[in-house]
């Protein structure tokens, strides 16, 4: 096998950083040399990418549903045939916080399994935008699964104010420019829950960046999203704002910290945009100072061999050293 | 270090109150992993039915079996050996049988069901949508031709994030085999998809 046979076998353990040191040292070493590994890597990180594409993520209910037959299979296996309850009377009571005939401990985690229910298929409009909608007066608590109460509170004036947990979805549609539409999607936009809802949302969100808020809850989904998918898309929309401080600075926490070697290299594209276009005028103080450290720093602790390289062709190109002083 | 020496001193008492008997311990338990479990089965399986399945098997024999757990090796661990067995089970029996059980009838012939999850998703998003159904295909045709091993390694690895020595542990092998099966599915998922890219 001839060295670039054996390196293109390496590349996909370099991408996933397991190849050994001293392989590392020899496929970076050759890398450096030899243009047509180089493309290699670059296809075999676009097929990475789109191996992410086709993963499958549950939907919400169905997660919710495993729990929900987990627990009615482990009340079963339990309860003493005499007094067995249906599964339904056990989830209407940790619904409706009906007292239980069945005191054991097992009721603590299926309220919470009945709770989660609710905020499972309980819709985004319901959660955060409960004045959109009919107001709760008429809806009977007798009603099983449709709404739970959460929280009870005496207010100054004498009131009791009650916060319920609804159960009914919604449809709400509008322009994009309506506010009410935007509260929604700057909301699901940071749905802990949904990856795949955070992702339409975020490119939903990505054709009205021009607007402030927008533009932070797409710097908030590039800088905290767990799905790199989302900070991906969420740095789409903000490529247009580059110049921005803002944006500037947390695509630097991108390229120093994501644990993504796809996001880091695509953080490097952004903030050295236009570099490497023009010949002519391309000197060290063509590029932000604060780049160039930040890719210097990143030289310093970088492990993966493609973002090394594309950090130091930049500096190379502006005539900056990969060290740090 | 700090944070993650105290989520797992977190999680050893849980697993003791559980136990014990502490049923809310042992559901706070099967909240922080589900997820990622559910997840893997469906990736694997390409079935809601058969993911659900093994969520119900693995978690019920972690309940039956919790008071063995002796902290041997971490629970996670623990929990993916258990969940990776019936995963495997499951693939190999499908195999067996020759199903064709990821694949429904579309409007324009058979697809895999779990495209209908994707296409689902894929809806007001043209950049998503021009993704190329070949490549889809493809990918998923290289992924179900790979041995039931193969498969889960990758898995594990690619979409899992888990390290070679953790999958090696969870699978009952040692990294140098865990390392060799990915390499075996790195180099034919290269060659199969090679003029995808």
């Amino acid at each position: 096998m001839n060295s670039c046979e054996k390196v293109r076998t390496q590349l996909a353990m370099l991408l996933y950083g397991e190849l050994s040191f001293d392989e590392e040292e020899a496929v970076d070493r050759h890398l450096e040399g030899c243009v047509a590994c180089r493309t290699a890597l670059e296809h075999q990180r676009h097929l990475h990418a789109a191996f992410d594409q086709v993963a499958v993520e549950p939907p919400a209910s169905l997660l919710w549903e495993s729990r929900q037959r987990l627990q009615q299979s482990i009340a079963e296996a339990h309860a003493p045939v005499a007094s067995r309850r249906g599964w339904w009377d056990q989830l209407v009571d940790s619904l409706t916080l009906r007292p239980s005939s069945n005191t054991s401990s097992n009721n603590g985690w299926l309220r919470s399994a009945g709770a989660l229910a609710l905020l499972t298929i309980g819709f985004l409009g319901a959660r955060v935008a409960p004045n959109l909608g009919p107001q709760i007066a008429g809806m009977s608590l007798a009603d099983p699964g449709e709404q739970r109460v959460r929280s009870v509170e005496p207010a100054a004036n004498g009131d009791i104010q009650i916060v319920l947990d609804e159960t009914h979805q919604r449809v709400v549609s509008g322009q994009l420019d309506d506010q009410n539409i935007q509260v929604l999607l700057l909301s699901a936009a940071k749905d802990p829950s949904d990856p795949g809802l955070r992702y339409e949302t975020v490119g939903i969100l990505n054709d009205r960046a021009q607007t402030s808020e927008v533009r932070d809850t797409l710097i908030y989904a590039l800088e905290h999203d767990e799905n790199a998918g989302v900070r991906l898309k969420a740095m789409d929309g903000l490529r247009p704002f580059v110049t921005q401080p803002e944006v500037r600075k947390a695509l630097t926490g991108v390229l120093l910290s994501d644990g993504n070697p796809g996001m880091r290299t695509q953080a490097i594209d952004l903030l050295t945009q236009g570099v490497g276009e023009s010949t002519n005028d391309l000197t060290g103080k063509a590029l932000d100072r604060d780049v160039i450290g930040t890719l210097q720093e990143l030289m310093n602790r970088e492990n993966n061999a493609y973002v090394r390289q594309r950090g130091q062709r930049v500096l190379q190109l502006v005539n900056a050293s990969a060290e740090t002083y | 270090m700090a944070q993650t020496a105290g989520v797992q001193a977190d999680e050893k008492a849980l697993i003791r109150a559980a136990q014990e008997g502490d049923q809310d311990a042992f559901g706070q338990l099967v909240r922080a992993y589900d997820k990622s479990v559910l997840r893997l089965a469906m990736n694997l399986l390409r079935s809601p039915e058969d993911a659900q399945d093994v969520y119900q098997e693995a978690f019920f024999r972690v309940y039956r079996n919790l008071k063995s757990f002796r902290f041997d090796c971490s629970f996670h661990t623990w929990l993916y050996r258990i969940v990776t067995n019936l995963c495997l089970d499951h693939m190999r029996k499908r195999k067996v049988r020759r199903e064709e059980s990821s694949q429904v009838e579309g409007l324009d012939g058979p697809v895999d069901r779990m495209d209908t999850f994707q296409e689902s998703r894929a809806d007001g998003d043209p950049q998503r949508s021009l993704f190329s159904g070949e490549l889809r295909q493809g990918i998923n045709k290289a992924l179900s031709e790979l041995t039931a091993r193969e498969r889960m390694v990758f898995e594990l690895r690619h979409y899992q994030g888990m390290k070679l020595r953790d999958i090696g542990e969870a699978l009952g092998t040692t990294e140098e085999a865990a390392k060799n099966c990915l390499f075996r599915a790195t180099q034919k998922m290269r060659v199969a998809l090679g003029d995808f890219v």
